[in-house]
């Protein structure tokens, strides 16, 4: 369970304090799939980055079941992102002077496995993926879709409880789209929490639960706003 | 894959500008390693020329340098041989032995070796003898000098050639090999040997003197002067006084005698190499403070600007588990790298310079200093890294919400 409580993210600027974040009360359950929609600038990276240990809150907390998140020292939160969390990329994130198997042994070297166990277990995930024959290419040699299999791949081999995910179809054709939907509804089956910032309807329909966020301010979207997000009734 | 591999298969990505980012330290480490071996090595010398040439005097060609001294007495101009005679002639007080020396590059059993030509005692004297008809042409003796004459006997060892610069016999066909040279060719006294088309019995091997001498081969000077075409001359005249006192006076006679040549003591040629020494210890430290300064910084710069280009990646790394510690280690790391591949390649080339440049430079044979190459590679490394501290530091400061950002 993922609970925010009285948090608010402010930044300031040059004297100007914008508030990008501000949430009362927020509870994801363990196993729930759950969309955030909102325009632009609305703060969806910060509440992704929030629920990530990655941006400690002004006010408030973040508890992750029993734990304040914002308690822990800095290495306990890597710690915890490289135990329990996955994240998955608009735009990937791969390593570019590193293959294919090397990208997805990255979480696994961080958790300090021996070396024949990331490269095994590393292969087996791409191969789930269909990239047993993509293992030794480096990301520059690989099209956008299979690129983002390497990257969903990494995000799972260290079997995370919960994935956090900013526009993960964002930068996809159609096909490659269903390829990251289709393995979320795998992870969701699984019973891994899945958080995902999306524009795309399309995506945010497969969720089980949509947020709206607008202008920092996080409501319960109701059922027609979630496959809809166009700014007159977002603003309405 | 370990924190290792993915320092290396960075730097492996892109040789190019890693090459460059080290540069600085390497050619750096390359002139302090050159620098200080020749200063040792020619420190090392001077010590050794002090105690076997003390009470030498030079007489060289007009052209040759203090500098070069023995590059003139290798490969520079040349004299007539018959100033030897002339010295010999004028019976200039304190003169003990006059020492003509003329060399030339040769082949010994595949060995490159200096031949020197040198005049037996022997014929010196024959030769002078019938120049002149009367009998006060030996040299007369230092007045108040209190070390013994030099009898004919003390000549008859080919040793002698070390102990007091000259040999009373050496037939055409006989040479006398310096140790060095003994030592690789694995020759031996008795040994027949071929050299510039000419047949050899090896008279003796001489002892280890530390100078130059043991890398050469010695044999008559007219032999040599016949084998290279060479004429009546050779490069250098030794005149050995009996003591300093005396090798002080001589010189401004032998200037006076032989106007068209340079006449110099060792104690000068040594004087002149003490100062090269003193300002290539000097240009060791101005190098070092730009080894330093340069190579630091250059360092510094590139590892802040892998850094700055590596923002998102090294979110990213954080998002999925990397710790502060890890994203310092991981640039420490790459310094790590960097200064020890410059420092060991520095070192390298500065070895290979000194040893090939060290004859022609500073007429020194250099062989390689374990501790100071050894500390050259610590210094290099520690420099790096100490460059790399803060900008390392910074990299593990990142903010780990830069894995969002759109590059
Ligand atoms: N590091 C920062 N410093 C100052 N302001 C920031 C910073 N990061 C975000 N903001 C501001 O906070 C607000 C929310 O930003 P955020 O990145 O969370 O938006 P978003 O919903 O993810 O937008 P998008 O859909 O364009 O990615 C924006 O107004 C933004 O300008
Ligand atoms: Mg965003």
């Amino acid at each position: 369970m993922i609970k925010l409580e009285n948090v608010t993210k402010h930044y300031s600027r040059r004297g100007e304090t914008i508030t990008a974040l501000r949430c009362e009360q927020l509870t994801i359950l363990t196993g729930e799939y759950v969309a955030i929609i909102g325009p632009s600038g609305s703060g969806k990276t910060t509440l992704l980055s929030l629920l990530g240990g990655m941006l400690s809150p002004t006010t408030g907390k973040v508890w992750l079941g029993e734990t304040s998140v914002y308690d822990l020292p800095t290495s306990a939160r890597s710690e915890h992102r490289s135990q329990q969390l996955g994240f998955v990329f608009q735009t990937f994130n791969l390593v570019p002077y590193l293959t294919a198997l090397q990208n997805v042994q990255i979480p696994l070297c961080l958790l300090g496995q021996a070396a024949a166990d990331q490269e095994r277990r590393a292969s087996e995930m791409l191969s789930r993926f269909g990239l047993a024959d993509r293992l030794h290419h480096r990301p520059s040699e690989m099209s956008v879709g299979q690129q983002q299999r390497v990257a969903l791949a990494r995000t799972l081999v260290n079997d995370p409880k919960i994935i956090l995910a900013d526009e993960p179809t964002g930068n996809l054709d159609p096909e490659s789209r269903e390829v990251v939907l289709d393995a979320f509804d795998a992870a969701h089956q699984e019973g891994r929490t899945i958080i995902m910032v999306t524009h795309d309807p399309v995506a945010a329909n497969r969720a089980t639960r949509s947020l709206t966020l607008r202008a920092g301010e996080l409501t319960e979207a109701d059922t027609d706003l979630q496959a809809d997000q166009s700014p007159q009734r977002l603003s309405a | 894959m370990t924190l290792r591999s993915i320092i290396w298969y960075e730097l492996r990505s892109r040789p190019w500008a890693v090459l460059s980012n080290s540069l600085a330290i390497l050619l750096g480490v390359a002139a302090l390693v050159a620098i200080r071996h020749i200063t040792v090595y020619s420190e090392q010398e001077i010590s050794q020329q002090l105690s076997h040439l003390g009470a030498n005097i030079l007489v060289l060609p007009p052209e040759a340098t203090l500098q070069d001294y023995y590059a003139a007495d290798k490969n520079g101009g040349t004299i007539p041989e018959e100033h030897v005679s002339e010295i010999y002639l004028a019976g200039l007080t304190g003169v003990e032995q006059v020492s003509p020396r003329l060399n030339v590059p040769a082949n010994l059993g595949g060995l490159d070796v200096t031949l020197t030509g040198i005049l037996p005692q022997s014929e010196l004297e024959a030769q002078t003898a019938w120049q002149t008809t009367t009998l006060f042409t030996t040299p007369k003796a230092h007045e108040g000098c209190t070390k013994a004459k030099l009898g004919t006997a003390d000549l008859e060892s080919p040793d002698s050639l070390v102990t007091h610069r000259a040999i009373q016999n050496l037939k055409a066909n006989e040479l006398v090999l310096g140790a060095d040279i003994a030592e690789r060719s694995a020759f031996s006294a008795g040994d027949t040997v071929e050299l510039m088309g000419q047949s050899f019995t090896i008279l003796g091997v001489l002892p280890t003197t530390g100078t130059v001498d043991d890398s050469r081969a010695f044999a008559h000077l007219h032999t040599v002067q016949d084998a290279s075409g060479s004429g009546p001359v050779c490069n250098a005249i030794e005149v050995i006084g009996c003591c300093e006192d005396a090798a002080g006076d001589l010189v401004p006679q032998l200037r006076k005698l032989l106007p068209n040549s340079k006449v110099v003591t060792i104690s000068q040629v040594v004087q002149t190499q003490v100062g090269v020494n003193r300002l290539m210890a000097n240009t060791s430290w101005f190098v070092l403070v730009v080894l330093v300064v340069v190579g630091g910084t250059s360092l510094a710069g590139a590892i802040a600007a892998n850094v700055r280009e590596r923002r998102r990646e090294i979110g990213t790394l954080m998002a999925l588990g990397a710790t502060p510690q890890f994203v310092q280690r991981l640039f420490l790391g790459k310094a790590l790298i960097l200064g020890l591949s410059a420092g060991t390649l520095g070192c390298i080339v500065g070895l290979t310079t000194a040893v090939l440049a060290g004859p022609a430079w500073a007429g020194v044979t250099v062989s390689a200093l374990p501790v100071t190459s050894l500390l050259a590679v610590v210094m290099a490394t520690s420099l790096a890294i100490l460059s790399a501290w803060w900008p390392a530091r910074q990299a593990a400061a990142l903010d780990p919400c830069l894995c969002f950002q759109e590059v």
